[in-house]
């Protein structure tokens, strides 16, 4: 069993291996819809009650599958199989077709890598996998948005790795023993004396990751220059990296005031500037990306209620609510592909079918939403949180109503068009699983179906969804008013700040000139020697 | 930690540091005699067993926890010479034995003696200096007196400067004797820092020397001056920032297996013996404004080097600028390992694992740089773009070097940078770690500049295609670099092997 866990993980890597291979190479697409399959059946075992570890001492590497972790590898393994399924189909009119999927199969094998990783090197290791490999996914257009988007992303990726590496040189250096397993150097932790530079440094790289404000330019560039696809795994799984980073790496145990505040405050900004942001966008990629930086913000906000409270169930119900964006976000941009390729006359399912997942995540009774919402409901009680946590369900509805409004403007022009099986099978998978997968994890969790049926849960929950969808109309139909924010918003301003601190290097190439003369460096030369001599005494 | 015995005495084995200079001078010498196609057999023959030999001493000082050593004749200094390898020499004698050879079978087509000529100029040089140069490196990492490694130091020069020019334009020319001219000045430098000491202390064998300063109650000045003057000297031959300004004309211009040598292992030759000097020889004087102040250089190697390779037009300055940032965290060792904290053996092999894997990753980006400059005919990154389609395993070399470089896992990158952060944290010296940080952002900015655009589908024109086995050694060294990420602990232990813990 335990080493379900080992094949989940290199399965990709045997495909990729069988690319050296040109005889081979012809038949990999067809495997990229089975290649995440080990991974889904190592989830399942653990989410059956069996907790699965593996450890390979001669390298140092070692795996392990907790149930939070199980949770989200579970989702992300179908959505990147049902992904790869519509990837297939992608392929047969692709160009680059070895670049795309020598970077598929590599994101693959980090990103549902990540979720089972024991060790802090190994995190970092499938935390770059997961990433950097993205890029050719990205810029695979070959074209100035690809291109602008890709180095968009490798800049904030590589960002949050320097981060992280910091964080995770503070973790290891807090435990005494040298042990850099996750769980010793969290237990470590609390007496660690670089413990907050150790925790901001850590969360700091994954808030890059998942896009908090104002982190967060990456993610509309590079969700809408990615094929569909692609942008499916990154927005769906691809960002959990970041997410599952929170749960491994803040300490829910003891209750940090006023880190969580802080978190929670993040989360709740960046809650509704993704929505504020989003609903001046008329690109469905792009309102889909912001929606996705809205939703990244309620996760902060519930961990960060988890850690000021120090709620030991807060990674399980932070796994649950991500797990539901992401089938949901994946769902949708499966959604944006199929509709494209589909005539006005045959897009009445498909824009049903989006319509329930896109409420879901405003938490539309009776779908995965829905549940998403009742799990980490306890999270947000006090008064003031309580309110912003319905706010925010209430911007979101009001956001996706304004995508599905941009969605059914998108249709292909020709009037027969349809989209092929594999893009419709893909699409309507992702969808329904989105609205039924939660509900059997609720309901392997335990917990009663009475909590969700009862009259005031309903209404509870049907109430924002309903003032969402008012309030959207009012605003597709009088919102005209609005300016227009570019794609990435301050990602604009960033990359000009770039650009002129790129021109000071000029003055650096000239000081460089300068030293690589002959005088200034024999005198160098002299001067070290001479404050060596000095400096000994 | 076992203890550790300097003994002056040959030690079962020693007999192989012997072999190990003497193999590739041989080797040298009979090219030169045998001439021709000859010199190129006699090369390619010796690799495979140098590095089996470098293997063998590795093993026998790993196996013995302790230092190798040979006395020559039976003399013991100060009369005699002594040939001594601890972990640190053993492993650079592997990674040198490892690297030429890759570089030597690389070079095969470019320096074949031509069909209708009994002996050509250049293949012939090539085949001697290469070979010549080894056994320079392997008597600088075996040398166990300070004027033996002048003469190891010298000879390191005078190979590796003709390597340069051999194609004999113009620009190789001047590079070359730019490097000559400031090689030289380090030498004098050096040499007087060792005329010295010799005045001093009466004796220039490293032990010996060691003892007799620590044995001293007041150090002279003239010790101090000593340092100062070999350190600079050093300094001059490893283009530390800022003596690095023969340094780019010279490894962008020399052909690649030369260029590839000359980063991964030329300047790594001077700064072994800055660390000899340092925690061999006078240990105890090594004052923390130093120690701080070869930080410093370092740091400022790190940072400059870096936004200097991201502004280079061609793909060969960039890996030599780079260079002169990779040498840069070498430097963080000074302040970092000098003393007996764990943290301080952390640091230190988070210095020697860069050097190690530093080595690897670059030869294998000259080399692969090589190919596609003899494939395109020129390395302009600009217009470098879809070459990633046209050679796939090259750029796929190239870019497992650069992930080493940026430290991202797994690499020997990696495994260093986490090493010498390790040591920053613990040591309480935050500032290093700000730089590391930095300088692996900035790699990943200028090794982005190369693969993103390779990676592009526009097609491009090969004016031929390089070979399956040319691009196997490519492969073969970029992988050492990864798998120095691999590494079990007890390859940490062979780098602390006859390691001296600086006690103040």
């Amino acid at each position: 069993m335990t080493l379900l866990l080992a094949a989940g993980f290199l399965s990709p890597l045997v495909l990729l291996a069988a690319c050296l291979r040109p005889a081979w190479r012809r038949a990999i697409p067809a495997w990229l819809a089975v290649a995440p399959l080990p991974a889904l059946a190592a989830a399942l075992v653990v989410l059956e009650g069996t907790p699965l570890a593996l450890e390979l001492p001669g390298l140092r590497f070692a795996l392990m599958l907790d149930v939070p972790g199980a949770i989200l590898l579970a989702v992300s393994a179908l959505l990147w199989s049902a992904a790869g399924l519509y990837a297939t189909a992608f392929l047969q009119n692709a160009t680059a077709k070895l670049r795309f999927i020598v970077c598929w199969l590599l994101t693959l094998s980090g990103s549902l890598g990540i979720f089972m990783a024991d060790d802090l090197v190994g995190f970092y290791l499938l935390f770059a996998l997961a990433s950097l490999p993205a890029y050719g996914l990205i810029a695979h257009d070959d074209d100035d948005a690809a291109y602008r988007a890709g180095g968009v992303y490798i800049t904030f990726t590589l960002l949050s790795e320097a981060f992280l590496l910091m964080g995770f040189v503070l973790l290891a250096a807090g435990d005494s023993a040298g042990s850099i397993r996750i769980q010793d150097v969290m237990a470590a932790l609390p007496q660690s004396p670089w413990r907050d530079a150790a925790l901001a440094l850590t969360a700091m790289g994954f808030a890059l990751k998942i896009g908090l404000v104002p982190m967060h330019g990456w993610m509309p560039l590079t969700y809408a220059a990615a094929p569909v696809p692609a942008a499916a795994v990154l927005s769906g799984a691809g960002v959990k990296a970041g997410v599952i980073g929170f749960l491994r790496f803040l300490p829910f145990d003891t209750a940090m005031p006023l880190a969580g505040e802080l978190l929670v405050a993040v989360g709740f900004f960046s809650a509704f500037y993704g929505v504020v942001i989003g609903l001046v966008q008329s690109r469905p990629a792009v309102i889909l990306a912001y929606s996705s930086i809205s939703q990244m913000g309620v996760i902060a906000a519930i961990l960060g209620m988890g850690l000021a409270t120090g709620n030991n169930g807060t990674a399980i119900a932070g796994a649950f609510y991500a797990a539901h964006h992401v089938l949901a976000k994946g769902a949708l941009f499966l959604a944006i592909g199929v509709t494209f390729m589909t005539a006005a006359s045959r897009i009445r399912p498909t824009l049903f079918l989006a319509t329930l997942v896109a409420l879901g995540l405003g938490g539309l009774p009776l779908t995965g939403g829905a549940l998403a919402k009742l799990a980490v409901k306890d999270f947000f009680d006090g008064s003031l949180i309580g309110m912003l946590a319905i706010l925010s369900a209430v911007g979101t509805t009001v956001l996706m109503v304004h995508f599905l409004v941009h969605l059914s403007r998108s249709m292909a022009a020709a009037p027969s068009a349809g989209a092929a099986l594999p893009f419709v099978l893909a699409w309507r998978l992702v969808a329904l699983a989105a609205i039924c997968v939660p509900w059997l994890l609720y309901l392997a969790g335990g917990r009663s179906v009475q909590a969700v049926l009862a009259p005031a849960a309903l209404r509870d929950a049907a109430w924002p969804v309903a003032l969402g969808t008012v309030l959207a109309f009012g605003w597709v139909r009088w919102g005209g008013w609005a300016p227009r924010i570019p794609a990435g918003d301050v990602i604009g301003a960033m990359e000009t700040a770039f650009r002129s601190a790129r021109s000071a290097g000029a003055a650096v190439e000239r000081l460089d000139g300068g030293l690589r003369q002959w005088a200034p460096a024999a005198f160098s030369l002299v001067a070290i020697a001479v404050v060596f001599s000095a400096a000994m005494i | 930690m076992p203890a550790v015995t300097f003994g002056l005495s040959t030690n079962a084995g020693g007999y192989l540091l012997v072999l190990a200079i003497i193999l590739p001078a041989i080797g040298m010498i009979a090219s030169l005699v045998a001439g021709g196609r000859a010199a190129e057999r006699i090369a390619l023959t010796i690799m495979p067993v140098g590095l089996g030999l470098a293997l063998a001493i590795a093993i026998s000082v790993w196996w013995e926890q302790a230092p190798l050593v040979y006395v020559l004749g039976g003399w013991a200094p100060p009369l005699g010479i002594a040939l001594r390898a601890d972990g640190f020499s053993a492993v650079m004698l592997v990674t040198a034995a490892f690297v030429v050879a890759a570089a030597g079978y690389f070079a095969r087509p470019l320096f074949a003696t031509p069909a209708h000529l009994a002996e050509g100029r250049a293949p012939l040089a090539f085949w001697t200096l290469l070979q010549g140069l080894w056994a320079a490196l392997n008597m600088v990492f075996v040398g166990g007196d300070l004027f033996n490694l002048y003469v190891a130091l010298e000879l390191l020069t005078f190979a590796a400067v003709p390597l340069v020019c051999l194609d004999g334009r113009p620009e190789t020319l001047r590079a070359a004797l730019r490097y000559l001219l400031f090689a030289l000045l380090g030498s004098i430098f050096y040499l007087l820092g060792v005329a010295l000491l010799y005045g001093s202390y009466g004796t220039l064998d490293i032990v010996l020397l060691a003892e007799r300063i620590r044995g001293q109650s007041i150090v002279g000045p003239a010790t101090f001056v000593a340092g100062g003057l070999m350190t600079a000297g050093l300094l001059a031959k490893t283009a530390l920032f800022p003596l690095h300004l023969w340094l780019p004309p010279a490894h962008a211009n020399a052909p690649a297996p030369a260029s590839a040598v000359l980063s991964a292992l030329v300047v790594k030759g001077s700064f072994f013996l800055v660390v000899r000097l340092w925690f061999d020889v006078m240990p105890g004087l090594a004052s923390d404004v130093a120690m701080g102040l070869l930080g410093a250089l370092g740091s400022g190697a790190i940072l400059f080097g870096s936004v200097l390779a991201l502004r280079q037009q061609r793909l060969k300055l960039l890996i030599a600028y780079s260079t002169i940032a990779q040498i840069g965290y070498l430097f963080l060792m000074f302040p970092l390992a000098a003393g007996s904290e764990p943290w301080n053996w952390q640091a230190w092999n988070g210095g020697v694992m860069q050097a190690l894997s530093h080595a690897f990753a670059k030869a294998a980006m000259f080399l692969a740089a090589g190919l596609v400059a003899e494939s395109l005919g020129h390395d302009r990154i600009a217009d470098l773009r879809g070459i990633g389609r046209a050679m796939p395993m090259t750029l796929f070399a190239f870019g497992l070097g650069g992930l080493s470089l940026m430290g991202l896992p797994p690499s020997g990158g990696f495994t260093a940078k986490w090493l010498l952060l390790q040591a920053t944290v613990q040591g309480g010296q935050w500032f290093w770690a700000a730089i590391v940080l930095c300088g692996g952002l900035l790699a990943g900015g200028y090794v982005y500049r190369v693969v993103a655009p390779a990676l592009a589908t526009s097609t491009l024109g090969l004016k031929t295609s390089p070979s399956r086995s040319r691009e196997a050694i490519v492969l073969a060294l970029a992988s050492a670099a990864l798998l120095l990420g691999f590494v079990p602990p007890d390859f940490h232990g062979l780098l602390q092997v006859g390691r001296r813990a600086i006690v103040p």
